[in-house]
């Protein structure tokens, strides 16, 4: 009896299990959304639970200390990104489409780089940054994004490229269309899901760095989002409220990304994996 | 940096007149137009081999020749020959990174398997698509929350005043705990971070290696009554050898390089507690000048990496040899 029981409600306890782990992981964030409406008294007297009235002036408060950081990681993510999805892609289509020599082993060069990590590199390009006097300018952090980004991004693209047909771009050939025609009315349109995947991998890892613009922003009105939240923590300890609710405006942006490019993000992570 | 523009042009200048010279191999019909197209081919490259010349090939050579100098960032320093690495070696904190950060990522290995291995295999398993949908999706969202909000809110729930964990502890009449401030917790707090561990990548992974098994594999296993057990065990797991192999090293290498949550939550401590090499690194190069030392530990952690990567590379390659298939 309790066999076939299990059976029958077999979904059912599936779904517990799954509700389970989900309420764990979003209790957090939950803690943050519900915090980020109290007042300080609110918050001690009643702890666990949302409270009435909200106090939507926690989030006016947030806003106007966060929203010039936010502007300087808009700014640096999307140059970045823009900068990552042109550069990787005039090469990743170079490296698979057009034949000149030392191709092979130019893209192995590139690509090895893969395999640097960031504490190899942080303290060179430290003194690399500040000899070249971009010490606290936006440059400071899109320009090395550029180069760390673009890697993966050839790898990407570059397979892509190679796995399509020739016939799209003999086609453009025989029409006498030149590499560069060829490349942007033939190729670009073709990688443009790619080019998303790429984007929005870039942007999620640009508007989270944090150990790089700390180190290399000092003026209060050039730092990052990730990098003004932690200072902004520092001055607002124990001002709960707006402490949450900085912390939950700083989630919005890549969380409204996610939302409109779900299918492409899911099916190139997933896709990754396949070809491991 | 610089010198790079002027060498690219001069190397495709070179190949165009090799290009002209020599017959072309591969079917391009019209031979006058290859040097032209090479030029065009290394036209395309240049950014990125500018920008990777400049902010990375530059960077990586420069820590290398550093490690063997003391050198605080100005000027070139003195040359110590290998006695930052000899130094190191016999380094009691950097022992205690290293001991820290292996902890760190076999737990950060362990976890990315253990949870979302089975919870991957839940969603497949659950029949409407449309749930199947809905549950991968809700595990994956937190991949895009910022990572310093989600540690500047673990540090608010390890709060030993205010934070919830403690209040709850205090609810239940347990002994509450200092958490990020103790020497012989903060540690275990950190690992904690993230809890129940549903990391969005390896759920991702594991589901798309899943839902990639062709069915008639398992309804075969199933004819021959295996049990789930044993159909997950014999059958699928071996065929999600490539994908644990990819969640495990990933995992490893990002436990290895990221020190941004010790670095916000408790800068190494309490008394190096929870140093790892990357926060020692940064220490010893931005806090102290130390900069040929730290060049020293970067240059430690590459090989390492460059290891682990060869390791992976040489000995443990997949059933299935995807890189094969085209060029």
């Amino acid at each position: 009896m309790t066999r076939s029981w299990f059976r029958r409600h077999r979904s059912f306890g599936k779904t517990c299990v799954l509700t389970v782990l989900v309420v764990l992981t979003y209790y957090p964030l939950f803690f943050m959304l519900q915090t980020s409406f109290k007042s300080n008294s609110q918050f001690y007297a009643n702890f666990w639970a949302p409270t009435w009235p909200f106090h939507m002036g926690n989030y006016s408060q947030a806003w106007s200390s966060i929203a010039p950081y936010m502007l300087n990681s808009v700014i640096v993510t999307g140059l970045s990104t823009l900068g990552v999805v042109a550069v990787s892609c005039l090469a990743a289509y170079a490296f698979s489409r057009i034949d000149f020599p030392g191709r092979q082993a130019l893209y192995y060069a590139v690509i090895a780089l893969l395999m640097v990590p960031s504490a190899l590199t942080i303290v060179p390009l430290f003194v690399l940054i500040r000899s070249m006097s971009l010490m606290d300018t936006r440059w400071a952090l899109i320009l090395p994004y550029i180069a760390v980004g673009q890697v993966l991004g050839i790898f990407v693209m570059r397979a892509f490229f190679d796995g399509l047909s020739p016939e799209y771009f003999e086609a453009a050939r025989v029409d006498g269309a030149s590499e560069l025609r060829a490349f942007w009315h033939v190729a670009v349109p073709l990688v443009r899901p790619v080019m998303v995947v790429v984007g929005i991998l870039q942007m999620i890892s640009a508007w989270n760095d944090y150990v790089w613009p700390f180190l290399v922003i000092t003026s209060n009105s050039l730092k990052t989002l990730v990098v003004g939240l932690v200072s902004f923590q520092g001055l607002h300890t124990t001002q709960w409220g707006p402490l949450m609710a900085g912390y939950t405006i700083a989630s919005v942006p890549l969380l409204l990304v996610f939302f409109f490019t779900m299918r492409y993000f899911i099916a190139g992570l997933s896709q990754g994996g396949l070809k491991a | 940096m610089t010198a790079i523009a002027p060498r690219a042009t001069k190397a495709s200048s070179r190949t165009v007149l090799a290009g002209r010279e020599s017959a072309s191999p591969v079917g391009s019909r019209r031979q006058p137009a290859r040097g032209r197209k090479a030029l065009v081919g290394y036209l395309f490259i240049l950014p990125t081999m500018a920008f990777a010349a400049t902010f990375m090939y530059f960077p990586a050579v420069s820590a290398v020749w550093h490690s063997l100098f003391n050198w605080t960032g100005i000027g070139n320093g003195t040359f110590v020959g290998l006695h930052n690495f000899v130094a190191l070696a016999s380094d009691p904190v950097m022992r205690t990174a290293v001991v820290n950060v292996l902890k760190l990522a076999a737990f950060a290995m362990l976890v990315s398997v253990l949870v979302p291995l089975p919870v991957a295999k839940l969603i497949t398993s659950l029949r409407s698509q449309r749930a199947q949908y809905v549950w991968r999706v809700l595990f994956v969202v937190p991949l895009v929350l910022p990572s310093v909000v989600i540690y500047l809110l673990w540090q608010f729930l390890y709060d030993p005043n205010f934070g919830p964990i403690n209040r709850l502890l205090g609810l239940v009449h347990l002994p509450q705990q200092l958490w990020l401030g103790s020497p012989s917790e903060a540690l275990y707090a950190i690992m904690g971070i993230g809890f129940p561990w549903v990391q969005g990548f390896a759920l991702l992974i594991f589901i798309a290696g899943i839902q990639a098994i062709p069915a008639e594999l398992t309804d075969a296993a199933r004819v021959d009554a295996c049990g789930p057990w044993a159909t997950f065990r014999r059958i699928e797991l071996p065929l999600l050898k490539g994908q644990l192999r990819l969640v495990l090293v990933l995992n490893m290498i990002w436990t290895i390089q990221d020190y941004t949550a010790v670095l916000i939550l408790t800068q190494g401590g309490p008394v190096n507690s929870t140093m790892v090499p990357g926060m020692y690194l940064y220490q010893n190069a931005f806090d102290n000048q130390n900069m040929g030392y730290a060049s020293a530990i970067g240059v430690v952690m590459f090989v390492i990496m460059a290891v682990i990567t060869f390791l992976n590379l040489r000995y443990m390659r997949p059933s299935v040899d995807y890189s094969r298939r085209e060029r």
